[in-house]
Order: C-alpha cells, then sequence, then structure tokens
C-alpha cells in the first residue's frame, strides 16, 4: 500500500467527477428531490380531507358534533348537502372524500339516554386515507361521548373501558419525522451502489482498468482509491439529507451521533459492496443501472421503509430480513426519535455488520479473483 | 498436437530456444500456459525476446496473443509454464517487474474526462516519477506527441493520431525498459501509423525493447522477429527473412520470397487443416 498512490487515484476520481456535470449534478439533486418528494408528499399527514355534512337533526348537538370534527383539523367541511342522496356524486366525483350523516332524532334519542349512531362515509379507493379518515372519526366521537357525560354531571358508576392512546416517541404521529432518517439510509444505499458500479464499469469499457493493472498500482489501492472519494461523496449527500431534514423539516434528533455513525458506517460498506459487486455482473454502464433498479426495488419495499413489515403478509416477512435496508431503517428511526442506544439496536448493528462483511469480503474476492483472469 | 509447436523450428536458431534462459534476454518463456476452465487459451509456448529486438507477435483474432501479454505483464497468474521479463520471475514478482515495463493497448486507456496533462500527471504518478525527472519527461513527451501548447485541451477532444501518440508517451513516461504494444494501430490511418512506428524505432534506437501484437502485415516486417500465435500454440518463429524463406518454394531467390501475409495464410490454413483431420 503506497499512499502516494491512493491519494493519485482520489485526486483522478475526483477530477473525473468535476468533469462529469451529470452526474454531479446527479449526486446533489437526487437527495434534494426525495427529499422534498418524500418529506411532503409521502410524508405529508394526512390532514384536511375534503368533507361533506348531511345533518338531518339541525339541532344543538349536531352542530356540537359536526364542530369537533371540523376543529380536529383532520377534516375541513366543504359541501352541506341537504339529502343523503347527493353524497354519492360527490364521493364519484372526488369532490369529498368523506361524508358525516347525522340522523334525525339523534338530539332527541341522546337526551332520552338512548344511543344513536353517526354515518361516516370513507372513499376506500385510497386505502391510507380511507383508513386514517375513519380511525379519526372514532376518535373524535368517543371524545364527543366524554365531554357530553360529563358535561351532564352524571357520574357513571361503571364508565367501561375508556382507552387513551398515548404515542410515545413521536408524539404528533408525523410521518415525515420517521420517513426523513430512513431517508438518509436509502440515498446511501441508492447513490453509492449507482456511482460506484458506474465508475468502475466505465473504467472497464475504457480500457483504463486493465491498463492500471499493467501497473505498479496494487489491487489493494485501487479498491481503495475507487472506493474512497465515493464514500466522501456519500457523506456529503447524507450531511445534507440530515440538515434539510432537522432544520426545514424540523425533525428532531433525540439519539447518540455514535449509534447512527456505525449504523451508517457498517451500512456504507454493505452498500460499496454491492456497488463492486454490481459492476462485475454488468457488461455495460445500462446494465449496471438497470442492476441498481432491480436492487431499488426490493430494498423499497421489503425494508419497512415505506411500508411497514407489521402489516405485509406473514409468508413476505422472513423475506425481509434478507434486505439490508431494513437493519439501517431501524437504526436510523430508533436512534432519531427514541435515541435508542448500542443495547437497543444490538441486533440490528450485528445483522449490518455481518452483511457489510459478507457482502463486501464477497465483492473484494470476486473483484480481485476476476481480474486475475 | 503437441509437436506443432515445431514448425517454425526450422527458422530458428537452435541454441536460442535450447539454451537456459537468462538475463541478457527481455523475456524468456517456456512451456507458458493459460486455461480459462476448459477453454487452452494459450497452450505451452516457448519464446525468447532479445534486449533491444522489435518482437512483431502475430495471429488471428482469438489466438491467444492478448493473454499472452496480460500473463507477461504481471496482469494475469499462468496455469503452467513459466515466464522471466528483464530477468525476474513475472510470476514470482511481477510488482517488480511492473515498474521496468510499459503497455499499450489498442484503447489507448487515457482518462478522456482528463486533459493532456493530467493523464501525464497521473501516469507519471503511478509510477513514480518524481518532481524534476516528471517535468523532463513532460516537456519530452508533449514535442515527440507533437501537443505542445495542447496540454490543458481534453483527452476526448484530440484526434486518434494524436490519442495514440499521447497514449504511448503516457505508457513511456517512466521509461521502461520493454514496452508491450497490444496491436498499437489498428483503426489509425496509414499516414500516422507510419508517423507511429518512426516513434517506435526511436524508441528501439534508445534500446527499448518492443513487443508489439500487429494485424497489419507490412508492419510485421518492421520487427526483427517475429512469432505466429494460431489456437493458443507458438507455430513459428524468426525473422521476417527467415520465417518467409522457410516457407518458401524450392528454388525460390531473395527476390521471390513469399510475403509475410502468405506465409501468414499458409500456416494458419494448414494448422487449420491439420487440426481438423487431427479431429
Amino acid at each position: 500500500m503506497n499512499p502516494r498512490h491512493i491519494r493519485l487515484l482520489i485526486w483522478k476520481e475526483f477530477t473525473q467527477l468535476r468533469r462529469d456535470p451529470l452526474l454531479l449534478r446527479l449526486l446533489f439533486l437526487m437527495p434534494v428531490l426525495m427529499l422534498v418528494m418524500l418529506g411532503y408528499v409521502v410524508g405529508a399527514d394526512v390532514k384536511n380531507l375534503k368533507t361533506a355534512v348531511v345533518d338531518l337533526d339541525h339541532s344543538a348537538t349536531s352542530r356540537a358534533l359536526v364542530a369537533s370534527f371540523e376543529a380536529s383539523g383532520y377534516f375541513r367541511i366543504v359541501r352541506h348537502p341537504n339529502d343523503e342522496r347527493a353524497l354519492r356524486g360527490l364521493l364519484d366525483h372526488g369532490d369529498v372524500v368523506v361524508a358525516l350523516v347525522v340522523p334525525e332524532g339523534t338530539e332527541r334519542r341522546l337526551r332520552a339516554g338512548r344511543s344513536t349512531e353517526l354515518g361516516v362515509v370513507v372513499d376506500g379507493s385510497d386505502s391510507r386515507t380511507a383508513s386514517t379518515a375513519s380511525g379519526y372519526s372514532a376518535q373524535i366521537v368517543s371524545a364527543f361521548n366524554r365531554r357530553r357525560i360529563e358535561a351532564t354531571g352524571v357520574k357513571l358508576q361503571a364508565p367501561g373501558i375508556d382507552a387513551r392512546v398515548r404515542v410515545l416517541y413521536n408524539p404528533g404521529l408525523r410521518m415525515v419525522d420517521t420517513m426523513i432518517p430512513s431517508l438518509i439510509a436509502y440515498i446511501l444505499l441508492i447513490s453509492t451502489m449507482s456511482i460506484m458500479s458506474q465508475s468502475v464499469v466505465r473504467e472497464r469499457e475504457r480500457g483504463t482498468l486493465e491498463q492500471m493493472f499493467v501497473t505498479p498500482i496494487s489491487r489493494g489501492e485501487y479498491l481503495i482509491g475507487k472506493t474512497v472519494p465515493y464514500m466522501l461523496t456519500s457523506i456529503v449527500q447524507m450531511v445534507t439529507v440530515a440538515i434539510v431534514g432537522r432544520l426545514w423539516f424540523g425533525v428532531p434528533f433525540n439519539g447518540s451521533p455514535a449509534v447512527v455513525l456505525s449504523g451508517l458506517f457498517l451500512f456504507m460498506i454493505t452498500a460499496v459492496g454491492l456497488g463492486l459487486l454490481i459492476s462485475l455482473v454488468s457488461r455495460t454502464r445500462t446494465q449496471a443501472q438497470q442492476t441498481v433498479m432491480f436492487i431499488m426495488i426490493p430494498s423499497m419495499v421489503l425494508s419497512g421503509f415505506i411500508f411497514p413489515i407489521e402489516s405485509m403478509p406473514a409468508e413476505i416477512v422472513p423475506l425481509t430480513y434478507l434486505i439490508p435496508l431494513r437493519y439501517a431503517v431501524v437504526v436510523m428511526r430508533s436512534t432519531f426519535a427514541k435515541g435508542s442506544g448500542f443495547d437497543d439496536l444490538a441486533f440490528q448493528l450485528v445483522a449490518m455488520a455481518l452483511f457489510a462483511v459478507a457482502i463486501f469480503g464477497v465483492a473484494v474476492a470476486r473483484f480481485s479473483k476476476r481480474l486475475a483472469d | 498436437m503437441g509437436q506443432a509447436a515445431t514448425v517454425g523450428d526450422a527458422a530458428t536458431p537452435r541454441e536460442r530456444v535450447s539454451s537456459a534462459p537468462s538475463s541478457d534476454m527481455a523475456i524468456s518463456v517456456r512451456g507458458l500456459t493459460k486455461r480459462f476452465g476448459t477453454f487452452t487459451a494459450v497452450d505451452a509456448i516457448d519464446f525468447d525476446v532479445r534486449r533491444g529486438e522489435v518482437f512483431g507477435f502475430l495471429g488471428p483474432n482469438g489466438a491467444g496473443k492478448t493473454t499472452a501479454i496480460r500473463m507477461l505483464t504481471g496482469t494475469i497468474a499462468p496455469t503452467a509454464g513459466s515466464a522471466l521479463v528483464l530477468g525476474d520471475d513475472v510470476i514470482a514478482k511481477p510488482e517488480k517487474v511492473k515498474r521496468r515495463i510499459g503497455y499499450m493497448s489498442q484503447k489507448f486507456a487515457l482518462f478522456e474526462d482528463m486533459t493532456v496533462d493530467e493523464n501525464l500527471r497521473f501516469y507519471a504518478g503511478v509510477y513514480d516519477v518524481s518532481g524534476a525527472e516528471f517535468a523532463a519527461r513532460r516537456r519530452y513527451i508533449l514535442r515527440m506527441a507533437d501537443l505542445e501548447g495542447r496540454e490543458d485541451e481534453l483527452t476526448a477532444n484530440l484526434s486518434v493520431g494524436w490519442k495514440q501518440r499521447l497514449a504511448l508517451g503516457a505508457a513511456t513516461i517512466h521509461e521502461p525498459e520493454l514496452l508491450f504494444l497490444d496491436e498499437p494501430t489498428s483503426g489509425v490511418d496509414p499516414v500516422a501509423r507510419r508517423h507511429f512506428w518512426d516513434l517506435l524505432y526511436d524508441l528501439a534506437d534508445d534500446g527499448v525493447t518492443l513487443f508489439v501484437t500487429t494485424h497489419y502485415m507490412d508492419e510485421a516486417n518492421h520487427c526483427h522477429r517475429l512469432g505466429f500465435m494460431y489456437a493458443g500454440r507458438l507455430i513459428a518463429q524468426g525473422s521476417p527473412t527467415e520465417v518467409r524463406a522457410a516457407y518458401a518454394p524450392d528454388g525460390a531467390t531473395a527476390g521471390t520470397l513469399p510475403s509475410i501475409e502468405d506465409v501468414f495464410v499458409h500456416l494458419v490454413t494448414a494448422h487449420r487443416d491439420r487440426q481438423e483431420d487431427g479431429a
């Protein structure tokens, strides 16, 4: 290992990177684009659902009930049709996604101490919106009931079970707070894999790789000279995402930097290893890019990054353990939201270390073997 | 089948083949073999290249020329056999050999997105050519490649002839004693080819040993000695005149010897027929 050779290779890599405006733009635009997409679109909480209200009761109670829906912030009442039959058209056209129907006699029945029903119609074409809307409605109604009973001064002998859900760690249930920490890991994976594989395949296409091994540059020097620059660019990307997430999206960070950095370091080794493996199986840069896509899709879907693993079919869940991003997502989320330490994340960190050693080890071994043949 | 390698023996001075490898040889190869799985790319070849010689390595595509070069440059390990390059065992000490040889391929292997100067600086660093020495080499190479004043141009913008000369400069920046050239002139126009060979002769005059593979038979005549590769085997070797005389019809005089191209075609067809008979 000659440090001067390694410095030279790093200088060469950065000189080439500087001359590749497309790659450079991709490197820095991609994190920003993903931040905006995931921060504003995917991470956006379900709020201001367009709601129609059919109040057939026209009573103080019905008005108070509707007002508490509106006050929650989740529902925005945009229509007041007089008839239930008008709702179908409104839902069909997407004018509203939720409809509330307060039946005639609601107040009278409640006064008489009898129970009554509130109709909540939800557009199920977007299942996430639908489930959120029905969940919120149930909460609002139960809160409304509680207040009403307390207001009458009636002391219930047996108040029954009153579930009061308290959300730990992310009390606002802000999607963006869990999205951005995992995004750091995701960007690390996608960009390291693609840039790493692109730059090796390009050298093979042009014959400079072949030339390199006729010179006194050793394989180890070449590997270090090739991976270090892209590790550095990944670090810059991750820091960008972390800063924008913290300052712009106000994502709280409650964890220990040491835990986050250990997790990311192990994950970076894995990503570099995957990039090298891709460069070995791809003959052209297009093939390399397609292989990256081939890895990205299962990583995105099966890691819990976007879809919760808990809601996956039982047969699929074992597969998720094969996805390195899965562990990185847990590490990032837990440290950011809960401040989890090394003890709490021991399983994830050990798994990531195993992946790093296995994938990077195989990549380096295959890489040297390939060059030897 | 193994005997086929001796066809050219008549044209090869016997003492050279039978003598033990010695250090006044730039290259000395015995039984060099490379197998990829069941495919034998290079099949037990023996040859020597003397120091200061221009050795032409001929053969059709897929004959094993490039594989042989890759073994001689220490890039890949042979399956069997020995190879002394500049007196050192290239299998045991590839790093030592690599410092003293140069290599230039048909792809030129320049970094297209780097400037002329950056390419030279890079290869100088690779071979640990120090500051003062580099300044002198750089001046020499820029003049040789006719690139003075174009140091800051991107290599991608140079036309083929200039790229080729720059690649030669980069490959010789450390003043190697032995230079391997793998089809260095393919895709280059005849004028540039002629110019390039002048540069190679300059190197040879300075005592650099050249090991050149080529498709162009006219270029074979530029070489002091030739080796013909076919299907992984070295089927003939000798000086151009020796090779031509060995395959001349009876009674041919110096003026009526067959051309290298005729010999080449003759050798390749004869071997192909023999292989088909054997199969």
